[in-house]
Parts: C-alpha cells; structure tokens; sequence
C-alpha cells in the first residue's frame, strides 16, 4: 500500500449527518422491502423500463441489463487496492451472505449509459445534384432504471448533468438519454480501501437524485421514496412501514462505514492549493509513473471529453461522424492542424486531468469534477492513487485534514468563469450553406463567399467562428472573415486535408455550418480610444470582419492603426482590398519575413513597424491575432509601451471538436477556448498565456 | 494530400470512366497473413475491386506487374540483400506506401535476432547456411524506404486498412489512432486484466486499432501493434516485476516485450535490460524432423542452469 501523509486517520467531525431514515406519516414513510420480493420491485420497473443493475463478470462488478434480482451479486464482496480488484465469495451463512449490494459500486458505473462510449453524431451526404446535408443524430429514449447506484453514483451523475446540460450548449444526446432515468439507490454498507466520498462530500449517505432509496439489511431492505415516482413504485408495491430496530439498523449501517473511510483528501482549498503548484517537481514524478494510458479518464464517472471520428463509404459522399470517448491522456487529444500539440509531455497530460478534476472544474461548473469513488485508483493499471498525489502536490497543513460531515458539495454551486450560462443558449445543429464565389487570396489560401439565410449566422459578431462540414472530412472550426447582409466569408487555408478540400471547393459547393461560436472582439472596448489591429499571416482572416466594422464606425475611435506581417510578399492576404483602404487614408503598416529583390516594402518582424507608428500608452486598446509566438512578442512590446493589459485582446488557437463546451479537447486553464474564448484579454489569461504545456 | 481515382473530367456531359487506382500487394520476409487479412474481407472484396485496380496480389491472383502503383502495400521485413534492392526500386514506382503488418513495420519476430547472433541463428535454422543469403539483421521497410503510412499488427485489422483505403481515395487523413489499447478496452467495457486478475498486459503501451481482441478474450494483450506513442515501458515493466502482482522474475517480463514487435526500439530496450530474447545456444540444426530432434526444445532466455526445461512455456 502506497503510504499517503494526508490518509493518517484523522477522525472525522463529530457532527453527525441528518439521519433520513426516520419514520414519518404516510406514504413517505420508510418502508420494509423483504428479500423475496425484490423481485417484484424489479418486476414493477420493467414493465416501463430496461432494468440496469450490478452483476459481476469476468472478476469484477459491473451494470448490466438484468431481468431478476438474482442476476445481482449476492454474497460477493471486493477488495480493491491502488491498481488492483478482486472479488470473492462469501462463505454461506457468514455476514453478508446473502446481501446484493454489500460490495461497493459497480466499475462502471452508470456513465455508459447516460453518456455511451460510442455514439452516432452527425450523418452527413453529399446528393447526386451537389447538395450537401447535415444530420444531427438524435437517439432513440429507452426508458430506463438503475437500481444499485450509490451516493458518488448519484453526485458524478449530477456532475455531468451540470456539464453536459447545464451550459450555454446541451449535449441532445446526454440530454435524451438522461432524461427518462429512474433511479434505485443504495445506501453504502461497506467501503474498500480506494472509497474517498467522504473526503468529497459526497456520500455514503445518499442525498439527492434517487427515485428509491434503499438500505440493504439482513432479511431484505429498508426503502424510501425520494421522488413522486419513487412514492407511485413503492406505494404500489404495497409494503409495510419499516420498524424502527430497522430504521435504526438501516442508519447505524450508514454512519459505520462513514467512520471506516479514513480523511484522505482536504477538499477544502483544494483548488487554491492545487493551482499555486503547476510547477511542483511531482508532477515531473508522476510522469515518470503514468503510463498515459487514459484508464483512470475512461473509468471516471464525470470525465466527459470526446473525440470525433469520421468515416465514409469509397466515394465519400456518405459519411458518418461517431463521436467516442476520449481522453486529455492521448496525445492526438491537444494537437491543432499542422501536428503540434499542446501538451507534449505526460507531466503536461496528468497535470492537467489532475488540475482540472479537483482545481478548474469548480471554475467552470461550480463543483469539483472529482465524487470520491476511486475508480481511478484501482483501475490505474500501475496503482498510482490521486489522494497521495494530491497529499504531496497540494499539502493541506497538517492539522486540517478532515472530511465533510455530510455530503456538502452538491446543489451548492459556487459563482462560475462563464456568465452566459443559460442552457440551450448556443446551438449544436448544421446549416447548409452555398458556396457564392471563391476568391484565391495566396498559393494555400481563399476565400470562400458563402450565401445564407439563417438568421443565427448572419447575426454573427467578427471574432465568432463557425464548425465546417464536409462529407467525409473532419469538421475544422474556421474563423469568419467578413459578416455579410446575405452570408459570411471565411478564409481558409490549406493545413490540412479538411482544410485544403475546404480551400479547393467551386462555386456552387454546399457545406454544412454551426454556429456562430465563441466570444467576438469586444469592439466597444475600444470606443474612444486608439485603435491597433495587429495580425500576422492568416491571423488578418478573423481580425477581417472587426476591420470592417471599426471603418464603419470610424468616428468613435481618435485614430486607426493596422500592423500586418507574413511570411513573404506573395503571403499577403486581401492585397487588393488593403491597398484600397491604404489609398484612402488608412494608416496601414507592412512587413514580411522575408522577400526577394522586387519587394520594395520592409522586411523584419512585426514589432518592427511599432518603431515608426507606435500603439503607445494607455488610450490604445490592440486586437492581435497570429502564431502564438507572434503574439506573445506582441504583447510584449505593447506592455513596454504602456498599453494596459486589459486592452490586448487576442485569439487563441486551440484543438476544437465541438466549438460549444462539450468535448473538452481545448481547455486552457479555467477556460474552454471554444466558449469563453477564442477572444481574451490578456489581463483575463494571466499566466496561462505562457505556460507551457497547460 | 493528392486526390486519384476521381472522375477525371467530364465530356459531353458523361462522365469518362474514371481510372482506377493501381494497387499492389507485395510481401518480403513474412508468413502472409496480412494478405491474407485482405483476402477476409469478403463482404468489401467486391466494392474494393470495383474501386481500385489490384494488379499485383500474389495471393489473389496471377495476374502480376512490377509497377507503377498509386498504393504499394508491402507486408514483410527485409532480410536478404535483394530484397533491400527490391525495396528500393518498388518505393520509386509507388505513389503512396503503406507497409502492413508487424514484419514490415518492426522487423517481425525475425528482428529480435542481434547482427551477432546471426551466424548461430543460421547455423541452427538450416542445414546448410552457405546457401542461405540473409542480411545480419531483419529490419523494417522503414528503415530503408519512406514510408506514408504505417497498418500496425499480426495481423493487420481489416478495417483499418478499409479505412485506409477510402481515406487515399477520398483525399482526407486515415483515422489511424495512435493511442493506448486500454482506451478501446474500456470504452469496449472489458475488464482490465491486469487489475482484477494481475496479469501482465502491454495494452497500456500499445497502440490501439485491434479493438482490444486479447483483452476482450480475458488475456494480456501481446503488443503485435508495436509501441505507442510515448509509450513509457519503463513504468510498466517495473510493476510487472515488483508491483503486487509480482513479484515476477525479470526475464518473464522482458519475454513479453520479446514479440512480433519486440524489435521495435522502446521494446527492445526493456529486453535488452530484463532478458527475455531467445538466447543462444539454440537448439541443433533441424536436420531431421522435428519429432526426431532429441533433447530439449528451444530454450528462451538467460536462465540458471539446470531451470531450462521450466522457462519454457
């Protein structure tokens, strides 16, 4: 056993939980429910529902469909340790012999159900006549009952119900699938050695979320109804009131094995604990342990990230997007176009799971990611168990080790990053577009017109992006480059094979559109003020649209300035455009990397041109947009010029899948890239603009 | 990447009967069981034919070229002196290279051999080595030619090469995952073997696209998909010999490092520390058949005297 400075008994407080097995009057009295007619409450939800319910295959408790109580595990008990499980049989007549539930939670949990490995997300055709069609996939309902959840069951249930329906986007299909769910729970009789939900604060009393509340005892189980549903089952189930020596047993059972788990995480000031330490020598450490393999993200009962794959038939005008599973762990999971990754190392992958389930999570969805069930430590495949990394990376002082009394972290979600919360507030569905005109801007680079009238797109803000599909090709985020009354313009380049069928298409090609997604440039920012747009190579496609609307509005701002840099003469993008508005009186600065004998203009790097015109002081508000190394140079000088901080805005490039909140894949700190950003200040990111590998 | 076998271009308003794709199927130092792989595939034989032109297959038919080809598939390593002739000169002919199986992406089991030991293995394989002309050491395609994409395996898996396939067709990137196969177990819901069970499985360091078979089946996966990437064996080996469901002799662990893919470099380094290659003395040369060889059978690892009989397995 891996020794853990933080798991040294400490007892708990001696505030004693609320008891809810009490007796009370009527219908909502607890109730007894003998052994031999656990069948007939299982009967009773199949006759609306599939029934889920812990059985044990191939050495270890899992969920699976069952039709009668004795698929469950009766007499099974387990024993689980840092990378290691095992089950055993319980002698005949020796304690727990003949209970179901006296054996911890399923390793599966319920997550597969609510939120599948794999599921069909988008379909998508191109028609013989050239149209495209997109198709978000919905899922048939099966409505469905889960009896055997467990309280950490229940509290990372209410986690992902938090991130994947509580945001601005909803997950339609979490949302269908969660939506007819009928739950049994079952109040802990016995805790392994890997069970922390006390620490979390979230069990083993089961607080919130069951339709049906059981307490397993000898001779059958004491039931409540925590909901009208449960109430209807169980009152038509017709059982007797519980005694009270069985009350008594039932909340005697309950408050053993609280006292058996040891504290073993301080949650209380984990997040501040854990974000003051990104540089910690652990975590190079643990890299040297962590095989990467993503076990600990694909067991975890809140872990949500998804990847996208698409297939297609030989000729690719049928595809399919299936979205899958996927994990921070994978290398794929941080890389954007081009092939670079954001978080190359394993000390980068574990700190940012580790990070995000205990620290960000709070930030962004108001709980800590992390119920206390300790899948990831036993089913870590080389035993390395987040309560020791969490003792040593965010040391607690010593003395205030101490666990929840009660389940406290659920339903008291503190203030979160985002403002614009509201569910169902951004969209998840395509819009077929029709490609009007292709401009060719570079070698690799054009602009596609594309004409629409969907009012959402054609409200979109400069700065916004959309997520384009193709049949048959992954589905890139692309920034929008010019808002127009009747479609937008994106300027594609070819990075990639998405991208380059992107930049190749005619006109007359449909592809399908979602959006507009993400936090525009702020442009009443820079009211009254000077403005600086400064944009390296393709960073002038999303900087386009707001250069549009800061000339229309060009009176609210005491001077307009644009610094434009690429790689060579031939790299520049709009030329004919940014000629026309030099040759009426913008102040427009030009510089490449490089060029041959014919470029008459300057060469050198963009921070260069500032030496002539400088964005100086604090009346400049910067939209800067480029290679991120670009932009760091940037906003560097501009900070030794004075502009204040909270007035460099710039984009960031991160891997996106979804563009809404859902996947996860570009999460920067306390934000999604997609969401919150892609437009920040750089007061907003702090450090993170330049740590490495976050 | 380029777009082949797209309508070309249309006359008259019909289209001209596109061209075909050319695709060879070639083999060097291998058993043919990544060709015969494709040859599985019955259900998509017919679309695949239809679609692309094979006009070298030595296992489907007798109809043969030596090029040019729009898609090479080469199975095997390269083991003779002609072969890394050959290599070369089918690289030239070939648009886009794609190696199959374990041979041609890691040396094979044939690899595992050291430049060292050859005159022995030789020695002990053959009853007359000088009309053997083999190099010193197996390698893989790659390590002659470039190559543009890699199906891992032993064999390969069908679908990936189907999805190869449809994606040089299609002109987007073949989905090729090159992360664990623990990720495929799990989102399978297969129970991991080594936590409920100990036994040791390379699925954490291997790179995915079997779908999980060997887990699936209730044993450790064997690593005929070669490492992954990052695959941080270290980590792994050393809890298979001192973790708690060892403690385990080293050279058992290096064993299972020692496989089809076994040459491949972080592989390779853990047998190289722990063990676990076949060692000489090998067994003598098979002059006879082998129910008439007398003695003991091969022997595999470095092992204490007089314990060769039980590390043998």
């Amino acid at each position: 056993m891996l020794p853990s400075p933080a798991n040294t008994g400490v007892p708990s407080l001696p505030v004693p939980p609320p008891n809810r097995w009490r007796a009370s009057t009527g219908d909502s009295s607890p109730r007894f429910l003998p052994l031999v007619r656990l069948d007939v409450l299982i009967a009773e939800l199949r006759r609306e529902r599939r029934v889920i319910g812990p059985v044990v295959q191939d050495g270890a408790i899992r969920m699976a469909e069952i039709e009668r109580a004795a698929e469950l595990p009766f007499g099974w008990t387990v024993s689980a340790q840092p990378g290691s499980v095992r089950l055993t049989r319980r002698e005949a007549g020796a304690p727990g012999a003949e209970r179901a539930f006296d054996n911890a939670t399923a390793w599966s949990g319920i997550k597969p159900w609510t939120f599948p490995p794999r599921v069909d997300a988008l379909s998508l055709e191109r028609r013989d006549d050239g149209s495209v069609a997109v198709r978000v996939e919905a899922p048939a309902p099966v409505p469905t009952a889960v009896i055997g959840a467990r309280a950490c069951d229940l509290a990372a249930l209410a986690t992902q119900d938090r991130v994947l329906s509580g945001g601005p986007a909803i997950d339609p299909d979490y949302a269908i699938r969660r939506s007819d769910l009928f739950i049994v729970a079952v109040e802990c009789a016995f805790a392994t050695s890997v069970c922390f939900c006390t620490s979390m604060g979230t069990g083993p009393e089961v607080s919130a979320g069951a339709d049906i509340v059981l307490a397993e005892i000898d001779g059958g189980f004491v039931a409540r109804a925590d909901s009208t549903a449960g109430r209807r089952v169980l009152v038509s189930l017709a059982l007797a009131p519980a005694s009270p020596a069985q009350l008594d047993r039932a909340t005697g059972q309950v408050a053993a094995t609280r006292a058996s788990m040891p504290a073993a995480v301080q949650a209380d000031g984990l997040h501040d604990r854990l974000l003051a330490n990104l540089d910690h020598p652990r975590w190079d450490a643990i890299a040297e342990r962590c095989l990467a393999c993503a076990n600990c993200t694909l067991v975890c009962p809140t872990c949500f990230c998804t990847g996208i794959e698409v297939g297609s038939d030989l000729d690719g005008r049928e595809s399919k997007a299936t979205r899958s599973w996927d994990s921070c762990f994978t290398a794929g999971y941080a890389q954007v176009a081009g092939g670079g990754s954001f978080r190359p190392q394993q000390r980068d992958r574990y700190r940012q799971w580790l990070t995000h389930k205990f620290g960000t999570w709070w930030d962004q969805f108001g709980s800590s990611g992390c119920v206390g069930c300790g899948r990831c430590i036993a089913w870590c495949p080389v035993g390395i168990d987040v309560r020791e990394e969490l003792s040593i990376i965010a040391a607690p002082p010593v003395s205030e080790v101490a666990v929840a009394a009660t389940p406290t972290l659920l339903g008291q979600p503190l203030p979160i990053l985002s403002p614009a919360i509201e569910p169902g507030s951004l969209k998840t569905d395509f819009v077929t577009v029709r490609v009007a005109e292709v401009r060719p801007e570079t070698a690799d680079t054009s602009t596609l017109v594309l004409t629409t009238d969907d009012a959402a797109l054609l409200s979109a803000r400069p700065g916004q992006f959309v997520m384009v599909a193709l049949p048959a090709f992954a589905i890139p985020p692309i920034s929008i480059s010019r808002i127009r009354p009747d479609g937008l313009e994106l300027t594609i380049r070819a990075a990639g094979p998405a991208t380059s069928t992107l930049a190749r298409l005619g006109p007359g090609a449909q592809l399908g559109l979602r959006g507009p997604l993400g936090r525009p440039w702020p442009i009443e920012d820079a009211f009254g003020r000077d403005v600086a747009i400064i944009a390296g190579g393709i960073g002038l496609a999303p900087l386009r649209g707001l250069l549009d609307e800061v000339l229309a509005q060009a009176d609210r701002f005491p001077s307009i300035r644009v610094y434009l840099g690429a790689r060579t003469p031939g790299d520049r993008l709009f030329v004919s455009e940014i000629e026309e508005l030099t040759a009426r009186g913008l102040d427009v600065r030009l510089t490449v990397d490089r060029a041959g004998p014919e470029w008459l203009g300057r060469v050198g790097i963009i921070t260069e041109l500032f030496r002539g015109a400088k964005p100086t002081g604090a009346n400049v508000t910067a939209f800067v947009c480029g290679p991120e190394r670009m932009m760091t140079a940037v906003v560097d000088r501009l900070t030794d010029l004075a502009v204040p901080r909270e007035h460099i805005w710039l984009t960031l490039e991160r891997r996106m899948e979804c563009g809404v909140g859902l996947c996860g894949h570009c999460q920067l700190g306390k934000r999604f890239v997609c969401k919150d950003g892609p437009v920040f200040s750089v007061s907003e990111l702090g450090e993170d603009l330049r740590r490495e590998g976050l | 990447m380029t777009l082949i076998g797209q309508p070309a271009a249309t006359s008259g308003g019909r289209a001209v009967e596109r061209q075909r794709p050319r695709v060879g199927v070639v083999k060097f130092a291998s058993c043919d069981g990544c060709q015969l792989t494709i040859l599985d595939l019955e259900d998509h034989l017919l679309a695949l034919t239809d679609r692309f032109d094979f006009t070298e297959f030595a296992e489907a038919t007798s109809k043969r070229s030596s090029g040019p080809f729009d898609i090479l598939f080469v199975e095997g390593s390269i083991s003779t002196p002609e072969q890394a002739v050959e290599i070369v000169r089918l690289r030239a002919a070939t648009r886009t290279l794609v190696t199959i199986g374990a041979c041609a992406t890691a040396g094979g089991i044939q690899a595992l051999r050291t430049a060292s030991e050859h005159e022995a293995f030789r020695a002990a394989v053959y009853p007359s080595p000088a009309f053997v002309d083999s190099l010193a050491v197996a390698s893989p395609i790659s390590s002659h030619v470039t190559v543009d994409f890699e199906l891992r395996g032993c064999p390969i898996d069908g679908h990936q090469l189907i999805e190869l396939l449809t994606a040089v067709a299609t002109g987007r990137r073949p989905q090729l995952p090159d992360q664990a196969v623990c990720l495929e177990c799990k989102r399978r819901g297969y129970e991991c073997v080594v936590v409920t069970r100990g036994e040791p499985c390379l699925g954490p360091v291997t790179q995915t696209g079997c779908g999980a078979i060997c887990p699936g089946m209730g044993r450790g996966c064997y690593g005929c998909f070669g490492p992954r990437e990052g695959a941080n064996v270290d980590s792994l080996a050393s809890w298979y010999t001192d973790g708690p469901s060892g403690p385990r002799a080293p050279v058992d662990v290096g064993r299972l490092f020692a496989g089809f893919t076994g040459a491949s470099p972080p592989f390779r380094g853990i047998t190289d520390r722990l063990g676990g290659r076949p060692a000489l003395p090998l067994r003598p040369a098979m002059a006879h058949p082998p129910e008439l060889v007398e003695g003991a059978p091969p022997t595999w690892g470095p092992q204490p005297a007089g314990e060769a009989a039980d590390a043998h397995e």
